[in-house]
């Protein structure tokens, strides 16, 4: 099978309310964020035949959504997984269109990631009994995504001389971005010293520096670059695409090589030649920000700067909106809302549309002022090539490069 | 009833390890065909796939490679102990474990730092190995 760059798209995008409070089931969230994703391509029951989603035993599969949207399913999927699907499930969906088996697939995310499964939380999940590899480390009384991906953080401090500082630039940006968000669910800006003076968590983390947790449902839709063609929106060109690339050692991964390491050291080398690009031709990236140092680790290792380096790139200005080469410009899942990767992607797709949905008052006609400061825009100019780093766990991740 | 800890349930292939570290030994698997030491404990060698190994007593001896300060417990079974160290360590014999820092004030931890093996009992089947700093 030959190269499929800029052979299929993504042609629809969709969400439900970023709240803490959803007072619905996973079941009528996703719905409404699939449904949205079809208008917004202008795509109806007849023209969706795929479905996929990913989950955690968290949410309501296909077999269950496709129906209640009127859509008879040629292919469907739900594969269990958090950060890092979303880019992987992409990926599938192209390899399922093109053998034949559907011609249009809905990716979606539903999950009460706030008032039924929070994925930072310390309750059921941690009093399990250890079993098998677990009881390396669970006794121990490490469990949280904070608690397992903290030595990767503090071990890069030691390293290469990373500070708190430094890396509390991620949160700075990312809250300077989503004060031009209507969704947001976070909307207030906030300075390095409120990160550095929030409480610990789990040290090197403060409060701040670890991302949202939310309740929302999100929905991208994938077809061929042929059948993109006729729908309503410009559609958005998938030039590369890796999933789930992993480090040597996925089950216990902080005994082995370099802690600092994280998986897009591997992935880089997939996603960047089969799109046929490098870092710097990259506009704007969408680094995941389950916390502050995620986003800087995963920078680091595509190449967007030197290894090492992470700290002073995130704190130079270059990820702001106005800067060289923005990232998560709706805010993230430090500000946005905790999507598990999706509202990353989404955010890029709308930005090469030149449709962030922001405060200028033509947004949707693409009419923006370029005015960054608040509650303004949150468009970047003219972009043209945008990329996403998505994170499951330092030994685990996914890219996807788009274009307009 | 309190929350209690989560404790190891052994299986058949970590058994022995949690033997040993009841009896106050510290012992890691090595296979018999490539002579790599392992852990945690599993069937096959991940070298050389070899299913044979046998079981060797290290010194407990190490240092401090990374850590995390958790100001907030895994459970609540945990959280009277907050702050604890959650620590990798890598031992002289170049294997890596995780455990916790103990006998360590956490604004003391400091990567690089020489630590040695405790042993802690946890219940009266399951003993936990845990480190501190040498000569504290």
């Amino acid at each position: 099978m030959g190269n499929l760059r800029d052979r299929y798209c993504i042609v629809g995008v969709g969400e439900t309310e970023y709240s803490r409070n959803s007072a619905r089931t996973t079941r009528a969230m996703a719905v409404e964020a699939i449904r949205k994703a079809m208008d917004d391509a202008g795509l109806g029951p007849k023209d969706v035949d795929g479905m996929m989603s990913y989950q955690g035993n968290d949410s309501t599969p296909s077999l269950i959504v496709g129906p209640d949207l009127g859509i008879r399913l040629n292919f469907w999927m739900d594969v269990v997984g958090g950060g890092s699907s979303t880019e992987a499930l992409i990926g599938l969906a192209m390899g399922a269109i093109e053998v034949g088996m559907c011609r249009t697939v809905a990716i979606f995310r539903s999950m009460n990631g706030y008032t039924e499964v929070r994925i930072g939380g310390t309750g059921a999940r941690a009093a399990a009994p250890v079993r098998g590899q677990e009881l390396a480390w669970r006794p121990y009384g490490m469990t949280s995504a904070g608690q397992n991906f903290a030595p990767t953080f503090m071990r890069h401090m030691y390293d290469y001389g990373t500070t708190s500082e430094q890396v509390a630039h991620v949160k700075v940006a990312h809250s300077k971005h989503a004060s031009q968000n209507p969704k947001a669910f976070y909307k207030e800006r906030v300075t390095v010293e409120d990160v550095l003076n929030s409480r610990w968590v789990v040290k090197p983390l403060h409060l701040l520096d670890c991302c949202v947790e939310t309740d929302n449902a999100t929905c991208l839709i994938v077809t061929s670059a042929e059948r993109a063609r006729d729908l309503r929106q410009r559609p958005m060109s998938i030039m590369g695409v890796a999933g789930r690339v992993s480090k040597p050692r996925t089950d216990f991964h902080f005994a082995h090589g370099p802690l600092s390491r994280v998986a897009g050291y591997y992935a880089k080398d997939i996603v960047f030649p089969m799109a046929g690009i490098g870092p710097e031709d990259v506009d704007l990236t969408g680094s995941y920000d389950a916390f502050t140092f995620t986003t800087m680790l995963q920078l680091e290792e595509y190449g967007f700067c030197k290894k090492g380096e992470g700290g002073a790139y995130v704190s130079s200005g270059v990820i702001e909106l106005g800067g060289k080469r923005p990232n998560n410009t709706s805010g993230g899942h430090l500000c946005e809302a905790y999507t598990h990767g999706m509202n990353l992607v989404i955010e890029n797709v709308r930005q090469l549309r030149g449709q962030a949905d922001d405060y200028c008052l033509g947004w949707a006609e693409g009419k923006h002022s370029y005015d960054y400061a608040p509650g303004k825009c949150r468009q970047v100019k003219d972009p043209e090539i945008a990329m996403n780093l998505g994170w499951s766990t330092p030994a685990t991740g996914s890219a996807l490069i788009l274009r307009r | 009833m309190p929350p209690t800890k989560p404790l190891p349930q052994p299986d058949a292939e970590s058994r022995e390890f949690w033997e040993g570290v009841k009896a106050r030994r510290l012992q890691l698997q090595r296979c018999r065909a490539c002579r790599h030491l392992r852990f945690y404990p599993r069937a096959v060698c991940p070298h050389c796939l070899s299913g044979e190994h046998e079981w060797v007593t290290v010194s407990g001896r190490g240092t401090l490679y990374s850590f995390t300060v958790c100001h907030r417990g895994a459970s609540e079974a945990f959280a009277a102990d907050v702050p604890y160290i959650v620590a990798l360590v890598d031992l002289e014999e170049g294997v890596r474990l995780l455990s916790n820092l103990v006998g360590c004030q956490p604004d003391q931890a400091r990567v690089g730092m020489p630590v040695q093996v405790v042993f802690e009992d946890a219940s009266p089947e399951i003993t936990l190995y845990k480190f501190k700093p040498v000569g504290s």
